[in-house]
Formats: structure tokens, sequence, C-alpha cells
């Protein structure tokens, strides 16, 4: 257990170390960033507007927090993801330079090793999620929350979760990789497409229908839902009690991914949370069998 | 002296390609062994083997008195290793990178200041332990690396071109630090290098050519039996030296002449004793021995 700890040590310092890796985790969260600061906070603000039946009157900031919501859930869904694939790159980093020919020339177990870098990846991505859930809390309270207590508890659940997803899925994957190439296609893949494909950089009500379709078929976009649930549940209850039509709060809700229909059904929270929890089992299987396939292999 | 690592007819093959074929040696206790042969011949192949890091197709492969076959885990713990190039982790400090090696042996806690004091004072890099590994020198890096192969304290080191790439003051310390751990732990040294100077320093030499041994032996037998003698003879002119009959070479101030052996040195001493007034007798370099029996020689080069 105490070679585990000090592993789990040895990895997580490489990676808040390695300005490189670290960096690269962060690249997708600054893309929205930028595009939330240059056009899309505007394109968002005028869209919800223009779309709000005329007469009604409103807290001036509630439009602001609603834009505001939305920025934060996207960066809390992507982060989670792709800040556990650049903090995994450390094992293939291992294997490309030969480091981890050093690590298992010791009696030291296989499924010791995985841990470590399991777990490791998981601390890393869960720091950086948690800090990033601190200032997005932050932010939001400045520009006006109405996020509840309820919401917020829920919200810290829903990046825990992803970032389970994120360590799980980048173990599986990372665990075929070796060379520099390929982390690089992976890293490339990961910052630039996912998000596009959980909803982050725009909304998956957005996209054609069969597009939806496939998308509504990837683990990742249940996480971005559960995210933005609770992220623009207090400001769109509001905005309903500020006499907004129930319908059109609706199609708020669809608009902005916090619905999610598959077949026509809709999709309760709570699969959100079991499809998100099987998956993350599912993957930490495939993980374990890897890596017992591997040393039977061997 | 017992036998410390014993190889029998071991066999590696990359599909069609034998990397290893059917090799058989043994190292005794306390031995530095040499390991030989150009890149490609097998060395990396048969050191990955004992090390545990790669399946052999067949042979047997006896470590420390454990067979690698049943008995893995006791081998490597007994065992330590200096990669051609540094595999510890360049942004960890000295101390984080001994410390997480050290823990793969359950060597933790006090047990590891304990051992980090002693090779710290050992190698010399009390001073250096906060210092990140990116920010050493060629030389410091060895010396880390030296260490953290001898975390588990292992009877014995594989020493895989340990000095490629450094200096000559830089290796000759290096080389200080083996041999008084050589002297004072009795630690097996095996041992490859293209440095033909470090091996002419070996216990036992084995010299690999496609995967098979080509030759083995103390230095001096392979000298002997790879390589002549050279005379080299000062103050005669060229005339006189080509009395003698023999291939000479021309120095700047002397010249030089090739013999088979010790022995047909002295008969020509006798032979012509007005001759060797000046000389001294040379036996053939590790490198001649090298180059003969890998089939790279360059014998004859510049000769005249």
């Amino acid at each position: 257990m105490k070679t585990l700890l000090i592993l789990i040590k040895r990895n997580t310092k490489i990676f808040f170390k390695d300005r490189g890796m670290f960096f690269t985790s962060l690249i997708t969260p600054a893309i929205l960033l930028v595009l939330y600061t240059t056009f899309l906070k505007g394109v968002y603000k005028d869209t919800f507007i223009s779309n709000l039946p005329e007469g009604i009157t409103f807290a001036e900031n509630i439009i602001d927090s609603l834009v505001a919501s939305q920025l934060i859930s996207s960066i809390l869904a992507v982060s989670c993801v792709t800040v556990a694939f650049c903090s995994n790159f450390l094992m293939v980093m291992d294997k490309y330079n030969g480091t981890v020919k050093d690590l298992t020339i010791a009696p030291v177990r296989p499924s010791v090793l995985a841990s470590g870098y399991y777990v490791a990846n998981l601390i890393s991505t869960l720091i950086i999620c948690y800090v990033a859930y601190g200032i997005s809390m932050g932010y939001v309270m400045l520009i006006g929350s109405y996020i509840t207590l309820s919401d917020a508890i829920c919200l810290f659940l829903d990046v825990t979760l992803l970032a389970l997803f994120g360590a799980s899925l980048s173990s599986v994957i990372n665990f075929f990789l070796s060379t520099q190439g390929q982390i690089s296609a992976v890293g490339t893949i990961i910052s630039a497409g996912y998000g596009f494909l959980c909803g982050a950089y725009m909304p998956i009500s957005s996209f054609g229908d069969g597009l939806q379709k496939v998308l509504l078929f990837s683990p990742g976009t249940y996480g971005t839902a559960l995210v933005r649930t609770h992220s623009l549940n207090g400001v769109l209850t509001e905005l309903e009690k500020s006499g907004v039509p129930s319908d059109v709060v609706t199609s708020f809700r669809d608009a902005l991914d916090c619905n999610l229909y598959i077949f026509g059904e809709s999709v309760s929270t709570s699969v959100m949370y079991l499809i998100l929890g099987g998956t993350v089992s599912l993957l930490v299987i495939a993980y374990i069998l890897l890596n017992v396939f591997k040393k039977s292999k061997a | 002296m017992n036998e410390i690592i014993r190889i029998e007819h071991l066999h590696k093959s990359y599909g069609d390609v034998k990397a290893v074929s059917d090799i058989s040696f043994c190292v005794r206790e306390g031995e530095l062994f040499a390991f030989l042969g150009v890149n490609g011949a097998g060395k990396s192949t048969t050191i990955n083997i004992m090390c545990g890091q790669l399946s052999k197709d067949s042979g047997k492969v006896t470590l420390c008195g454990s067979d690698l076959d049943s008995d893995i885990n006791s081998i490597k713990g007994k065992i330590g290793v200096v990669f051609q190039s540094s595999v510890l982790d360049p942004v960890l400090s000295v101390y984080d990178n001994l410390q997480s090696r050290a823990a793969l042996y359950g060597i933790m806690g006090k047990a590891f200041k304990e051992k980090l004091s002693e090779l710290s004072s050992l190698l010399q890099f009390e001073d250096l332990l906060k210092r990140p590994l990116s920010k050493l020198s060629g030389g410091q890096k060895r010396r880390i690396d030296i260490a953290r192969a001898l975390i588990n304290d292992p009877q014995i080191i594989i020493l895989d071109e340990p000095t490629t790439g450094l200096d000559p003051q830089t290796r000759k310390n290096l080389w200080g630090v083996l041999s008084d751990l050589r002297r004072s732990r009795n630690l097996t040294v095996f041992l490859t290098t293209h440095y033909m100077e470090e091996a002419a320093d070996a216990d036992h030499v084995v010299i690999l050519r496609c995967g098979r041994i080509v030759a083995e032996g103390t230095p001096l037998e392979l000298k002997n039996t790879y390589t002549g003698d050279y005379i080299t003879l000062y103050g005669i002119d060229e005339a006189t030296v080509k009395t003698l009959g023999k291939k000479y070479e021309r120095l700047r101030d002397a010249y030089r002449i090739s013999v088979e052996n010790t022995a047909e040195a002295t008969e020509l001493i006798l032979k012509y004793p007005s001759v060797f007034r000046d000389y001294e007798i040379i036996k053939g370099k590790m490198d001649d021995v090298f180059l003969n029996v890998t089939g790279s020689s360059r014998e004859g080069e510049n000769r005249i």
C-alpha cells in the first residue's frame, strides 16, 4: 500500500511539474474562455433575449447569469475529460522514454503500477477540476448566482463523476499508446474534438438529427447534460418565476442540453447518473482486464 | 568463487531474426564481466531476458541461485541496472526519484533515509538531493543512476554502456566508484561497453556476433588468441629493420614490427641481438581483439 502511495505521489508530482503536460491539459478550457469572451457571450445573450416573450420584467443580471452558467458548465464538462487525458499521458511517456523498464525491473506487482497511474490521474484531474469548480462558482456569484445549494452539491458530484469517467476512458485508450506521435494525435483529437462531441462548444441540440442520435450513444454527452442541468437549473427556474411561460423555459432547457431525448423519450437525471456510473464501472473493468491480459501474455 | 550468473543454451528470435542463438556462459561472484558485441549482436536482448523484461524462446537462466522461470521476483530484488541513458524522471528532484524507486523494493521511511544517506555519501551527491534531475550534468546524472541501481543492495549490477557520452575525467571517476564497490561489497559487475579499455580490466570477456558467442576468455587469453604482439624499435634505420624480414610500420621516431606472439618476439631478439638495443614489446589491445573477432578488423591499415 505504501509503495502505491509513493507511486501516486510520483505520478501526480510529474504531471504538475511537467509544464508541457500541465498546460496542454488546459488548452480546451482556454479555447472555451476565448470563444466566450470574443463572441459567444454576445451571441447567446442576444439569442436568449430574442426568444423571450415581450412584456415580461425580470432581474437585469438574469440573462448574464444564464450565459455565465452555460460557460462554466461547458468548461467543467470539458476539463474533466481533457485534463484526465493529458495527465494520463505520463503512462505513455514512461513507455516511450523507457522509464517503465526502470519500474518493472523491480519486484513490484504490475497491478500496483497500473493502480498508481489510475489513481494519480484521477487525483490530478480532480485537483484541477475542483479548482475550476471553485473559480466557476465564484465567477457566477460575481455575475449573480441563482445556483441553489443542492444544485451546487450535485454539480460537485457531476464533476467528480465526469473526472472518474475521464480517468477511466483515458486509462483504457492510453493503455494502447506507446509513442510520442500517438500521444500528439490523441491529444489533438481530444483537445479539439471532445468539446464538440460532448456539446461543450455548441449544444448538441444545434446539431443535425443524425449527429444528435450518434452523440446520444456517447456517455460523455450525459455527463455534460448533468453539469448543464445543475448549472442552469437555478437561473432557469428564476426565469420561470419571473413570468416566462414554462414552455419557453422548457425550450431553453432543450436548447441548452439540460433535457436529452433518446428515441423520443426524455432521459431523467437518475438515468444519466446510471449511464455515466455504469460506463465508469465498465471502463475500470476493461482497464483491469487489459492489465491482467498483458501480464499473462508477458 | 561461486557462479552468480549462469546462462545455458539461450535462444530468442524476433520472427525470422535470431537475436540470441544458443548462448551459454557463466559469471562468478565479484567478477567484472564484459559482454561485448557490435550494435544488434544480442547484448540488450540477453540483458532484457536476464532482467525479466523479455521472454526467452528456450534455454535456462539462473541468477543468484534462482531460476528465472520460477523465481523472477527474487532475482529482481537482487539485481540493479544502469541503463544506457538515464530513465529517471527529469522533472523530479534527486530525492523524489530515489524515493519512488526505493519504494518499488519496499524500502521506505527510515530505511530509505538511511540508504539515501549511505549512497549519497558514497557517490558524493549530498548537495544534489533537492535539485531536479534535468538540471544535473551528465556525470552527476550517471552518479544518480548508479545510486538508483544500488538502492536495493543488489548482488549483481548490470551496466549497459554506462560511460557513453561522458568525458574521460567523469568516466575515470565513475570507474573509481565502481571499483570501490566491487571491493567493498563483492559486487558482481556485468558490463556492456564500446570502450575496449574498460573491457581490458574485466576478469572475463564474452564477445557476441549475430547472436552467437564468437570469443570468450580473460583479456590476456583473448589478446594471445586474437591479436599479435608489437615490437617497437628505436634508434635504428629502415635498412636494418628490413633485415628482420618482418612486416613493419614506420612511426615518427621508431619502427613497429608485428609478430604473432611473445615467443616469436623472443626468438627474433635472440637471433638479432644487435638490432634490439632500444625496444619495447607491447601486446595487442582489446580494440584489436574486438575488431578481429567481430570481423571489422583494420589490421594492416597504414602498413608499409
